[in-house]
């Protein structure tokens, strides 16, 4: 699945989002809770804002010398004996790990959840082969054997999806039998899947965050699928998005500290597993083969930029949990793996402006996702110069729109032209008002006034009445 | 083992360093970070203190912890075994296991109330994985604990293998009460010194914390997914 | 103390009654009040399209129009966020940034200057009512004014505040997303109301005319009752 999913039509996706009533009613409930979680968590520390600080800190230092470090970090792994490919594209990653599969002709894969994988579609590459890739986090489970719907969140995929769903999911699909109870959903999804576990040639995980110093990859979970997929299969493939990497086992802490918090409001999860190397020569389980795939597939373009901090994302959602716009849409309404703020920040950065112009308009700039991020990326503002290349650079602004801001350039720059008009104002509305307020205005006002009353403009504005004033104190 | 290859490094990291606008970086300094508030988090508070609150966090992660002396392990480990009614348990060549209480004698009580024993033997290569598959309760020793969030950090090793805590239903930890450290730094710290001193680290380092769990249903929390679906701590007074 | 007030646009063609409570809380302090008439608007509709060629001239005319003012003061803290974001938006203008950063130093939104500056923290004023307050995003996330309106309002004789739920969450105006975005802004708008609705409060009391005019023009739309007003009307109220 690549990186833009769903219908291509931002207008429709956003209308299929608004009328879908149940997958309303499950975001708003999951952002509530997963919201009073991280604020619970956060304010436990006492001092949330230095560690957002500090969280700040070693992402830009490390992003500042991303090549120092990925040069440390493939050094080491291949010390140990792995082997890291570095692909610039996400054909020469798709490429490497058909060719590792082949090699091992590898049947059955298991996966854990990664969205880079996701963004570069590789399991369409691996089962275009004939081989069978099977997700193995529970939402991603789900969304892959309901016909590969798309995942609507960055932690939790299936969160659009009710239990009653997911147990008609199962049933058709799997024979399940028994009630949409979560308990007996969740079983039967273990029970299914250990077999395939068990069975796997190889096993494909992404990476939270890697680090440099010891060659070692770390892997965040709660369902523990991904200790299986490391466990179990004799090869295992790792593809992680070139930025998601620390210099020390410190940082790793601070890091993981933030994202457990931010994600799930855990201090940590059930499951932090660090990784380094195949297994020692005696190890029993453990990889024999370890691959290490270290994608880029656009994002070098965006280091050096004003953009450069989107690349200290941590994936945690937390923005996502906060955002008005996510909770109403939903995550298919932007179109792609990556939804909410990030998301509309990212997809076009990675995706151009083209097929993603609607995407930074997709926010009222409230700024929760900003203060909400643990690593302190200015979301809003990101957003904001966006809309600036997307009107200035790339000519993509409506026309009217581009005509109604160079009016305000000049009305606004020109005092004598914009009191004129305000003044005007009033008497101009005057055929549309009724009392006070005006319920249908004309032209441009119309967006506005089909759904709420726009007051009448006040026949006395404040400067008349400052400027009456000031003659009568001064008479 | 030999070492591995690395392909298409040199384009990929030049490409970074133009981008970036400067040549590539041929030595970095980890910085002093300016703000440090891990190292605040529990730092006054006496060991008991610590203890104290690693106990209060399993009740939020769903994980009993029953607390004993040092003479009473093998007796506790026992009792716990038939409160799961259990029929076969698996445990690390751990010689701190040995020494805690899970020894020869312990073995023969869980024999003797027919429950099979099997030691994780690395010369017996991936049978290892399908004994740990088949059996009920995998147990192994904490390395280092971590007071705030409840967490083993777990070494692996050839005899320490992965799936002991991972493929039973149940899982049980041995955890010395003078293994509990504030939180996550120290242990990372530790390892980070490890690397620093030029150590081989574990090929697998694991920060347990309770049964495996799921949300992605409703976000409604399930206990027991993938991993175990149980975890008792067995918390040994040995300060 | 003197303070040259900024009205903003929409205040001053939507909100007049607003500034005149403003002004006359100022000068009921002690300042002296003064109004640059060649203020025209901040310029946020084109920033925050991306307009930001078109927002550099209402900047410059803003900065000039307070070039002499030792403080301005302003009824809504979107607008004075707005002035903060002028050195940024003027940084490649050397022969502007100072005079903007100048602008940011001495810019104050109303209940911020009031608290911050006057150090008033009680206006004197009294009010029997039920009201409940909406947070506006900008004053709280951008300019950074978390308490000044909730502790003058807690001051207020015989007015009984109550919280209201989600009151983080934006009500859906966000300039000209209320008419780019519609729908959405529809659904934001609508769940704003049915809050404040659940407060079963008399009065709706905001700090920009933005949000005001946006709730306000939904309330009236459904035939609701409740009356909107400006912090400002509130705080210079008396029975
Ligand atoms: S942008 Fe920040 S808040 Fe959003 S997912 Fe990334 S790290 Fe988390």
């Amino acid at each position: 699945m690549p990186l833009r999913v769903g219908e291509k039509n931002f207008e429709n996706r956003i209308h299929t989002g608004l009328e879908d009533a149940f997958m309303r009613g499950a975001v708003r409930s999951a952002q509530e809770r997963l919201r009073t979680r991280k604020q619970e968590s956060s304010e436990e520390l006492g001092d949330w804002e230095a560690w957002r600080d500090l969280g700040e800190e070693i992402r830009t230092h490390t992003l500042n010398h991303l090549d120092y470090y990925l040069e440390q970090l493939s050094d080491k792994v291949a010390e140990l004996g792995g082997h890291v490919f570095f692909a610039q594209t996400a054909e020469e990653a798709n490429d490497y790990v058909r060719k590792v599969a082949e090699e091992k002709e590898a049947q059955k894969i298991v996966k854990s959840k990664s969205m880079v994988t996701e963004e570069i579609g590789l399991n369409d590459v691996l089962e275009d082969d004939g081989r069978e890739v099977v997700e193995t986090d529970l939402g991603e489970y789900i969304l892959q054997i309901d016909d590969h719907d798309p995942p609507s969140h960055i932690v939790a995929p299936a969160l659009h999806k009710n239990r009653e769903q997911i147990r008609d999911v199962f049933r058709d699909k799997k024979g399940y039998e028994n009630s949409e109870s979560t308990e007996e959903l969740t079983r039967f999804a273990r029970e299914q899947l250990r077999q395939e576990f068990l069975e796997a040639d190889l096993g494909i995980t992404g990476c939270n965050f890697a680090v440099a110093e010891s060659g070692s990859i770390s892997l965040v979970t709660n369902e523990g699928n991904a200790r299986l997929v490391t466990a179990l299969p004799k090869t295992q493939v790792t593809v992680m998005s070139m930025e998601r990497i620390v210099p020390t086992w410190e940082e790793l802490d601070v890091l993981v500290s933030l994202l457990c918090r931010s994600a799930v409001g855990q201090k940590l999860t059930s499951y932090i597993t660090g990784l380094t190397g195949p297994k020692g020569e005696e190890d029993v389980d453990g990889p024999e083969e370890f691959h290490l795939v270290i994608v880029d597939n656009g994002r070098s373009e965006i280091l050096g930029t004003q953009f450069q901090s989107a690349l200290h994302c941590i994936r945690c959602a937390a923005c996502v949990n906060v955002c008005p716009v996510y909770r109403h849409v939903g995550g298919h309404a932007y179109g792609s793996i990556y939804n909410g703020p990030i998301g509309a920040v990212l997809t076009p950065l990675l995706d151009g402006y083209e097929d993603n112009k609607d995407l930074p308009y997709a926010s009222s700039l409230c700024a929760a996702c900003t203060e909400a991020c643990p690593v302190k990326i200015p979301l809003h503002e990101h957003l904001i110069a966006h809309r600036q290349i997307i009107t200035e650079k790339e000519n993509l602004g409506p026309l009217p729109e581009k005509w109604a801001m160079k009016m305000f350039g000049s009305g606004t720059s020109s005092p004598r032209l914009y009191r004129l008009a305000s003044k005007q104002a009033h008497r101009a509305m005057r055929p549309w008002t009724k009392g006070s307020n005006i319920p249908n205005g004309p032209g441009p006002l119309k967006a506005w006034t089909n759904i709420r009353d726009l007051p009448a403009p006040a026949s006395q504005r404040f400067r008349d009445w400052f400027a009456n004033r000031d003659r009568e104190d001064k008479s | 083992m030999p070492r591995g290859n690395i392909q298409h490094r040199e384009n990929f990291l030049n490409h970074i360093a133009e981008q970036s606008g400067r040549p590539r970086s041929q030595h970095v300094e980890r910085p002093a970070w300016k703000q440090q508030p891990q190292w605040q988090v529990f730092k006054h508070e006496s060991s008991d203190k610590w203890v104290e609150r690693f106990k209060k966090q399993c009740e939020h992660i769903h994980t009993d912890v029953i607390e004993t002396e040092t003479a009473g392990v093998g007796e506790t480990v026992a009792e716990t075994i038939g409160r799961y009614q259990a029929a076969s348990l698996m445990m690390w060549e751990d010689p701190r296991l040995e020494e805690a209480g899970l020894n020869k004698h312990f073995r023969e009580q869980m024999a003797n109330l027919g429950v099979e024993t099997h030691i994780w033997d690395k010369s017996k290569g991936r049978e290892n994985i399908n004994i740990a598959e088949q059996t009920h309760v995998g147990i192994t020793y904490s390395d280092i604990t971590l007071a705030e969030s409840g967490t083993v950090v777990l070494f692996s090793s050839a005899d320490k293998g992965r799936a002991v805590s991972l493929l039973p239903e149940t899982y049980i930890a041995i955890i010395p009460q003078s293994s509990i450290v504030p939180r996550m730094s120290q242990a990372t710290q530790q390892i980070h010194q490890r690397v620093q001193n030029g150590e081989t680290i574990p090929s697998c380092i694991n920060f347990i914390s309770g049964p495996s769990n799921s949300a992605d249903i409703e976000m409604s929390l399930v206990v027991g997914v993938h991993g175990p679906v149980k975890a008792t701590y067995i918390l040994i007074n040995d300060q | 103390m003197k303070v040259s007030f900024f009205i903003t646009c929409l205040g001053d063609m939507f909100y007049p009654n607003a500034g005149k409570a403003s002004v006359q809380l100022l000068e009921k302090f002690g300042c002296t009040v003064d109004f640059p008439t060649s203020q025209t608007c901040c310029g946020q509709p084109a920033f925050n399209s991306g307009y930001h060629q078109d927002a550099k001239k209402a900047a410059k005319q803003t900065i000039t129009a307070f070039a002499d003012s030792q403080y301005v003061v302003t009824p809504s803290g979107s607008c004075a966020a707005m002035l903060h974001e002028y050195p940024q938006l003027l940084q490649d203008e050397p022969e502007w940034s100072s005079d903007a950063e100048l602008l940011t130093q001495k810019s104050y939104e109303l209940t911020q200057f009031l608290v911050e500056v006057l150090g008033v923290e009680n206006t004197g004023a009294s009010f029997k009512a039920k009201a409940t307050y909406h947070t506006s995003c900008h004053m709280i996330r951008l300019l950074g004014v978390t308490s000044a309106p909730q502790t003058l309002l807690d001051n207020v004789e015989g007015l009984e505040m109550i919280d209201l739920p989600n009151k983080h969450d934006c009500c859906g105006f966000g300039g000209t997303f209320a008419v780019k975005m519609p729908k959405i802004s529809k659904e934001m708008v609508d769940e704003k109301v049915s809050c404040i609705q659940e407060t079963e409060a008399d009065i709706l009391i905001g700090a920009d005319a933005g949000c005001l005019m946006n709730i306000g023009g939904r309330l009236t739309r459904k035939n609701d009752a409740i009356k909107v007003m400006h912090i400002a009307e509130v705080l210079n109220h008396s029975e």
